[in-house]
């Protein structure tokens, strides 16, 4: 078993006020049994209960203990007593935990949402967020991309599929040929590591929400015997982007708070000076346009022109 | 530390079980396991205290006394069915977001249903949402209507707000409510938030019911009094899918043989319109109504 490491007082007693109405409830258990619907090893089930059995109200006697008795065998028997018969309330940890994972199936199963499933996850939903007094509070907007079910079933069927994908850095729409190995999801967006069949064999990470059309080949492909694990990080831009720095006018204030600028300095009449590291020359253009002909880029100099360039193919669409 | 931990759990027996609360000497006295010492034992009984309120044990101190209310302490009834039971075990093993504190949650909430262990290994995960330690704290500050105060943004700027609701979008959490200093509402990127959050007292201002809609609008062009004119959005193959899907429920679209789109849409925002126009580069043209069209194309002839 792995080792873990030793549980401080804190997560012991968040335990124990947890797993005492439980067993009250059971009637009983085994030490097996506990530690593994609460992740403890057995050792530390051992050593919580034993301590537990020698605990109540004064004077310690008898009929004030908490009446938990672990025999030799690991056996756990459990009475009712005068304390802890219901669990403790959710902390806000806890209640935050399960509300956002509810909220976050409701919304990518929205689909499934009209079944018993769904009616009886937003029910259960309902109870706990007035338990919590937090009705209206939290609230997760997720979809889910259009072919998650396909790319996930090409993946563990090792099936080829051809999709046109759209790559937001280049700003184009291209057809390949993938062999989908992990799908996986960060920060709410799914992800596909594959290998590109088109691009002789390349790894490539494809976002499945920028996939507009799937298409099986009914070709296999062998799976690796481990596939790539989800990546630690998913982008840096300092590794692919450009640091730029732009004044902008108070009217492109806006950009601060949109984008994670690295640097922000006040200039005169409300101007600001922003050093932020782009994501390529696209969105350098998309910034630009959006934040209008007074945002200038001060450097470097050679992407100066990039709002105007931008401006101009775009006006040559309206002629 | 096994002494502590016995004494921290008799001490929550202790202060449940006695309605009219105990002081710290009259704890002392029933309480075994406190060291020599009067200030060895205060700072014992500090340790303890804080350890049951890091842990969301609600100890009340007045005047005094010390008590843990039964009706504070204790889970009340939630009545879940199986389904729902079984509904809440799903959604966390779908979409794992605590951790321990999620399956501890879990346990509190459906005892009993003992059967169902193990049927979460077959579950796929659906969604991993961005994590943040102060992620519970602004929600909990939010079901308290209490006052949160943090550092924001770049330039650290000190922020208070009255929190309303905490949302999730596009990969990242918001915390949308009242701006103190600007007197208006705000939403405010959690991941942008610098360092803690420091909560003031509950009960400290109204608040307002919000949808992630009104809080951030998908479709901005829509914001406004103004009466609404209708844009008509020519988009090519390549972005017709997301600009469709962008336009939402109130627009209409004629799709084309070479895949690409027209939108026709109600504006009430020329800006954010024009803002979303734009986002798409050379892949989008405003064409129909002269009035919006020309304020695009003055917009981007003002590049010069």
């Amino acid at each position: 078993m792995r080792g873990r490491p030793r549980a401080d007082l804190g997560t012991r007693l968040r335990r124990v006020l947890v797993m005492v109405p439980w067993l009250l409830e059971e009637g009983g258990s085994t030490v097996a049994d506990v530690a593994r619907r609460f992740d403890m090893s057995e050792d530390e089930v051992w050593r919580d209960l034993t301590l537990l059995m020698c605990c109540g109200l004064p004077p310690y006697g008898g009929g004030d203990l908490i009446d938990v008795i672990v025999d030799d065998d690991g056996t756990i028997e459990a009475l009712p007593g005068p304390f802890f018969e219901r669990p403790m309330r959710l902390t806000s940890v806890e209640g935050f935990a399960v509300l956002a994972a509810g909220r976050a199936l409701q919304g990518v199963a929205a689909d499934a949402g009209a079944g018993a499933a769904g009616a009886a996850l937003a029910s259960a939903l309902e109870k706990l967020e007035t338990a919590l007094g937090a009705s209206g509070t939290l609230a997760v907007d997720l979809e889910a991309p259009r072919f998650l079910a396909e790319v996930r079933a090409a993946a563990e069927a090792g099936e080829r599929v051809r999709v046109a994908y759209y790559s937001a850095w280049r700003d184009e729409l291209s057809e390949r040929v993938v062999e989908p190995l992990t799908v996986h999801s960060r920060e709410g967006r799914w992800y596909v590591e594959a290998v590109d069949v088109t691009s002789r064999g390349e790894p490539r990470r494809l976002r499945v929400d920028r996939i507009r059309s799937l298409e099986r080949t009914g070709e296999r492909f062998e799976r690796p015997a481990s596939p790539p694990a989800p990546p630690e990080q998913l982008f840096s831009p300092g590794a692919l982007g450009v640091e730029v720095v732009l004044v902008l006018p108070p009217s492109a204030r806006w950009v601060v708070e949109a984008f994670d600028v690295e640097e922000a300095e006040e200039l005169e009449g409300g101007r600001l000076r922003v050093r932020l590291v782009t994501a390529g020359e696209r969105w350098l253009e998309r910034l630009l346009l959006r934040a209008g002909p007074q945002a200038i880029v001060e450097s470097p100099a050679e992407l100066r022109g990039v709002g105007a360039g931008a401006a101009g193919r775009v006006l040559a669409r309206y002629r | 530390m096994e002494d502590r931990f016995e004494r921290v759990t008799n001490l929550v027996t202790f202060l449940l079980s006695r309605a009219q609360g105990a002081t710290f000497a009259e704890i002392l006295e029933e309480l075994p396991g406190y060291p020599e010492g009067e200030d060895a034992r205060r700072r014992a009984f500090e340790r303890d205290k804080r350890v049951l309120r890091d842990e969301g044990v609600p100890l009340v101190e007045d005047d005094g006394r010390y008590r843990i209310p039964p009706e504070e302490y204790y889970l009340p009834d939630l009545d879940l069915t199986e389904e729902e039971q079984v509904a809440l075990r799903l959604a966390v093993a779908a979409v794992p977001v605590g951790g321990e504190p999620a399956g501890l949650a879990l346990h509190k909430l459906t005892l009993g249903s003992a059967g169902s262990l193990g049927l979460e290994e077959s579950v796929p995960v659906v969604a991993a949402l961005d994590e943040r330690p102060v992620l519970p704290v602004l929600f909990d500050a939010a079901q308290q209507r209490a006052l949160v105060r943090f550092r924001y943004g770049e330039g650290g700027e000190v922020r208070e707000v009255e929190p309303s609701l905490l949302f999730f979008r596009d990969g990242n959490w918001y915390v949308s409510g009242h701006d103190r200093a600007r007197g208006a509402p705000r939403n405010f990127r959690v991941d942008r938030i610098d360092g803690d959050v420091t909560v003031f007292e509950a009960g400290g201002f109204e608040r307002r019911t919000l949808t992630t809609e009104q809080a951030m609008p998908r479709q901005p062009w829509l914001l406004g009094e103004a009466e609404p004119e209708i844009a008509v959005v020519e988009v090519d193959a390549v972005l017709a899918a997301k600009a469709v899907s962008d336009a939402g429920a109130r627009a209409t679209v004629e799709s084309r043989a070479d895949g690409s789109v027209v939108i026709t849409m109600p504006v009430t925002n020329r800006d954010a319109f024009r803002s979303w126009v734009l986002g798409m580069l050379d892949h989008a043209t405003v064409v129909g109504d002269d009035a919006l069209r020309a304020y695009v194309v003055d917009w981007l002839r003002s590049f010069g």
